[in-house]
């Protein structure tokens, strides 16, 4: 299948998932159940960042799939369509995930953490801006055995990285023995694909709160996230559709895809990495980060003794 | 006359109106009056004997000699593709010669070596520890045997994909040496001949593949190593680029051994000085047609205009000098010139002009020569009659210089150094393959006045770009580009967000100038490439090419050789063919079973370019199911 086609097929996975978990949850709770993630004042972010239009309850969401309806579209091969119904991807994840806060008690327990509140988005912003945090790294799927997931993931927390992990590659992780918490900069997500959407929302916030973005303001957005969130992702292992276009959806935020798994490569976008030795610097090398690395070797705890700073290629 | 139907370009329709008020004719004028026979117009019409000439009506189905219709258009057919490979291939063994010529301290100097070595490498040519002149003569004297020799076949170069020279040998169309091609046309159509018009059409294929793959090709090599392999830099097009204050010189034509020494001349002090003391303020060269292209790739000189504007340049009143050597000069110039103080200078002894003044540029002495030509337009300058000077203020900002390794270089800068080797094509096969780039097209060809100026090339273009179809282009379709600002890095704003998202990353416009007529044989050479690097046929890639505004027998030549090469054509004026149902059978049918691609004819550019934009979609679906086996994408 021609990768935007997979894209288009991913989409609307997400979509048909979305909309059978809300039809079930509202013939249960009723359309006017309430809805949030705990902790948070931008409702549903990427929908609110997206849109301007804030989610209160069950009812409210079935509008929200409308809109990921219309950026599925019509499904004419091309970069903006399968850009934006990659973003359709993000914006159904929201909304299963928000569904799930909404009728599950603990939908999340250790040692994931799912939704990350708007304190610890605040907290991360003073490194991130200063380039005490150089980058964010996504490592989805799982890897082909947890030593390989442990040397990657401990590679990027030695360089000062924020790795979020969703998926397999949690147990990978926690089986080596990976130190895990904020402070650590390591920080499980959920076992599910759409946990990713976690991440997200944080970058989105960012936007909100550090980039004073106009909620609505969809192509600012973009362009926030691009220009000053220096995320990538790192998808291990065989890709569903579903994935794929949820990585989509990383791309059209100006993230940088790099699987182990063949696929059609986009040159800076989504490259093919088979050596695991390579995988890190491959990616610092696509997100444009550099990291400057102090003489003396410290623990990785104290985190401001890496200096970080992220330059684009070429420059 | 309604002058607002004969081109887009407004300094082309302020030009036609000041024709008018001093009362000369250009060509707009003689298409008026000119009512073309409708039997050449199908191509049934023969002279190739005394016994004729015959033409072919219902009263009369053969000619004398018992020639039908389709062995009458199809020998017309052939002797364009030899016309047309004929002039291309000339003007490629005239650069060996000069090749030949090279020497340390002589006027001609090897300039790129790098591609000098890897020509003689390839031609199995010693360089180990040898002079470079040694390796520059040994190299021309090859190229000069591709023309005549007398046993084997072309040396193809090393982007010909081994899928595409076994279709060729499969139909026995393996051009041999190119002189022999261009004569064995002649002969088979002489009467008596060849009289089947499948056969006519083979060896006409081999003839043009003879064009491209060799004669143009080696024009191309030859020239990037006399004068520099052309690199990304910026120009401006129009006929705005004349100056008030300066004596301006048009360079017309197409062999850029004059031009690249004219280039020099103009840079001359003495003749500067000169300039100045004929009271102007300096020297403009400003080319046109295929020279400008040649001298804009490799030192950025600006772009007078195209082929329709030869006349127009002028008319402005402002030109002292057009310089031009062979191909596509109107005769007309002559008379024209005469109107104006403008001196009609041509070079060559191939192609002298009456009512022209001849100065025949001796290559022995080609600086000393090419200043000698310069003097004369300069001590013009003081003829010039200020009251009859019209410059339209008409002028566009364009990148030129792509040659294939240029764009090669700009993809290395996309290249993730952890999984890739730079100086390849993988960036341009995955933005392809992965669909973030439709496909790409090539669009090239000359003006013809039985379609508005300039149209046909631009709307194409923009209808192109806009749905992330790459598109390269040369020749005067490179120069409609230039003129209405499709060359520019800005105009990725045109561009679909595919293809504009690559522009961004690769920065690059949307459109690259990839040189003059012969310089096609870059964009075979580059398609070649992407072929090779995903080891498929050049047939099986989503690329396709276009000539919507062609006129001269070369187009015919290269039309033929790019739908043998693998890739559909789309033309917006009809060739002299549609007489001969068979011979219409062949280049717009049977050719797709033959070569995997045909010619198409539609003279509406946005209609042509959805069908193009369909082709490429179609060529999608078959080369997917081929990658398969990237399905991991999909499974799992
Ligand atoms: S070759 Fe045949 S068709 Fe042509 S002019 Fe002579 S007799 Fe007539
Ligand atoms: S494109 Fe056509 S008109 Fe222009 S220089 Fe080439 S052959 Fe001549």
């Amino acid at each position: 299948m021609s990768l935007f086609k997979t894209i288009f097929t991913g989409s609307n996975q997400a979509l048909q998932a979305a909309k059978e978990f809300l039809n079930k949850v509202i013939e249960e709770k009723g359309r006017d159940h309430k809805v949030a993630f705990p902790d948070t004042a931008y409702s549903l972010p990427i929908i609110y960042a997206a849109t301007g239009q804030k989610m209160n309850t069950l009812g409210d969401l079935e509008g929200a799939l409308e809109v990921v309806k219309s950026l599925i579209g019509e499904e004419k091969e091309n970069l903006e369509n399968a850009l934006n119904a990659g973003l359709g991807t993000a914006v159904a994840s929201e909304v299963i995930e928000a569904i799930k806060y909404a009728t599950i008690d603990t939908p999340y327990s250790e040692p994931c953490a799912g939704h990350i509140t708007d304190s610890v988005i605040r907290s991360l912003g003073v490194p991130l801006v200063t380039g005490d945090i150089p980058g964010v790294a996504v490592v989805l799927g799982e890897c082909p055995d947890s030593e390989i997931a442990a040397k990657i993931i401990k590679d990027y927390q030695s360089k000062g990285l924020l790795t979020f992990l969703v998926g397999k590659v949690i147990d990978q992780a926690i089986e080596a023995d990976v130190k895990m918490g904020l402070d650590l900069r390591v920080i499980p997500l959920g076992y599910d694909v759409t946990a990713v959407i976690h991440v997200v929302s944080v970058a989105v916030r960012a936007a909100l709160i550090f980039g004073a973005l106009e909620p609505g303001d969809l192509e600012g957005l973009l362009d926030y996230t691009l220009n000053r969130v220096p995320a990538f992702v790192n998808a291990f292992g065989p890709l569903s559709e579903l994935v794929v276009s949820a990585g989509a959806g990383a791309i059209a935020l100006g993230f940088p895809v790099i699987t182990d798994q063949d696929v059609f490569e986009v040159p800076t976008r989504l490259l093919t990495q088979k050596d695991y030795d390579k995988f890190v610097a491959t990616s610092l090398e696509a997100r444009g980060i550099k990291i400057k690395i102090t003489e003396i070797p410290i623990p990785v705890a104290f985190a401001a003794a890496f200096e970080g700073e992220r330059i684009r290629k070429g420059d | 006359m309604d002058e607002k139907l004969l081109s887009i370009d407004s300094a082309v329709n302020e030009l036609i109106k000041k024709a008018k008020e001093d009362g000369v004719e250009t060509i707009f004028d003689r298409k008026e009056n000119m009512k073309p026979c409708p039997m050449g117009e199908k191509g049934i019409c023969c002279r190739i004997c005394a016994m004729g000439p015959c033409r072919i009506t219902p009263k009369t189905p053969r000619g004398l000699c018992g020639a039908t219709a389709d062995v009458i258009v199809s020998r017309n057919f052939a002797r364009m593709v030899a016309g047309g490979a004929a002039a291309h291939s000339d003007h490629g063994r005239d650069i060996a010669h000069v090749l030949h010529m090279t020497s340390k301290d002589g006027n001609y100097k090897v300039t790129d070596e790098e591609k000098l070595k890897e020509l003689a490498k390839r031609w199995k040519i010693e360089t180990e520890g040898r002079d470079i002149y040694d390796i520059a003569h040994e190299v021309a004297e090859f190229a000069l045997n591709e023309f005549g020799k007398p046993f084997g076949t072309l040396e193809f170069p090393p982007s010909l994909p081994e899928q595409r020279k076994k279709v060729w040998e499969n139909l026995n169309i393996v051009p041999r040496a190119i002189d022999r091609e261009v004569v064995t046309i002649m002969h088979s159509t002489h009467v008596g001949c060849t009289a089947d018009a499948d056969s006519m059409l083979n060896i006409s294929m081999r003839t043009a593949i003879s064009d491209g793959w060799g004669g143009s090709y080696i024009a191309t090599e030859l020239s990037d190593i006399l004068f520099g392999t052309p690199i990304p830099r910026e120009t401006e097009a129009n006929l705005g680029v004349l100056e008030e204050n300066q004596v301006n010189i048009v360079l017309h034509g197409h062999e850029p051994s004059l031009s690249e020494m004219i280039v020099l001349a103009a840079e001359d002090p003495e003749l500067i000085e000169l300039a100045k003391e004929v009271g102007a303020d300096g020297i403009n060269l400003a080319g046109m047609c295929c020279t400008a292209n040649e001298v804009t790739m490799r030192h950025g000189v600006k772009i007078a205009g195209n082929f329709a504007q030869q006349e127009l340049a002028v008319l402005t009143g402002a030109v002292e000098a057009v310089i031009v050597d062979v191909q596509c000069i109107f005769p007309a110039l002559a008379s024209l010139a005469e109107c104006y103080h403008t001196k009609f200078i041509t070079t060559s002894p191939k192609a002298r002009i009456t009512g022209a003044t001849h100065i025949e540029f001796d290559e022995e002495k080609a600086l000393e020569s090419a200043k000698q030509i310069v003097r004369e337009a300069i001590l013009n300058f003081k003829n010039r009659k200020k009251e009859k000077v019209f410059i339209p203020k008409t002028k566009s900002h364009a990148m030129v210089g792509y040659s294939t390794k240029a764009i090669i270089n700009q993809l290395d800068k996309v290249v993730n150094s952890h999984i890739d080797k730079p100086g390849t094509v993988k960036p341009l096969a995955d933005c392809i393959t992965s669909g973030v780039l439709r496909g790409a097209a090539g669009i090239v060809g000359c003006n013809n006045p039985k379609v508005k100026h300039d149209y046909g090339h631009v709307e194409m273009i923009k209808e192109l770009i806009k749905n992330d179809v790459i598109v390269v282009t040369t020749g005067c379709a490179a120069q409609a580009a230039a003129k209405a600002g499709l060359l520019s890095k800005d105009a990725r704003k045109l561009a679909g967000k595919g293809l504009a998202t690559v522009c961004e990353l690769v920065d690059i416009p949307p459109v690259l100038h990839m040189g003059s007529c012969v310089d096609i044989s870059r964009i075979l050479e580059l398609v070649g490439l992407v072929a090779k690097q995903l080891n498929v046929d050049i047939s099986e890639l989503p690329v396709v090419g276009a000539a919507p505004e062609w006129m001269s027998e070369k187009a015919v030549s290269i039309g033929t050789y790019v739908v043998s090469s693998g890739i559909d054509t789309w033309l917006g004026v009809a060739p002299p063919v549609t007489g001969g149902p068979r011979v219409l059978e062949i280049l717009t049918s049977e050719m797709e079973n033959m070569v995997g691609a045909k010619f198409f004819v539609e003279p509406d550019p946005i209609k042509a370019a959805h069908q193009m934009i369909e082709k490429i979609e179609q060529k999608r679906k078959v080369l997917e199911e081929k990658f398969e086996n990237i399905k991991a994408v999909a499974q799992a």
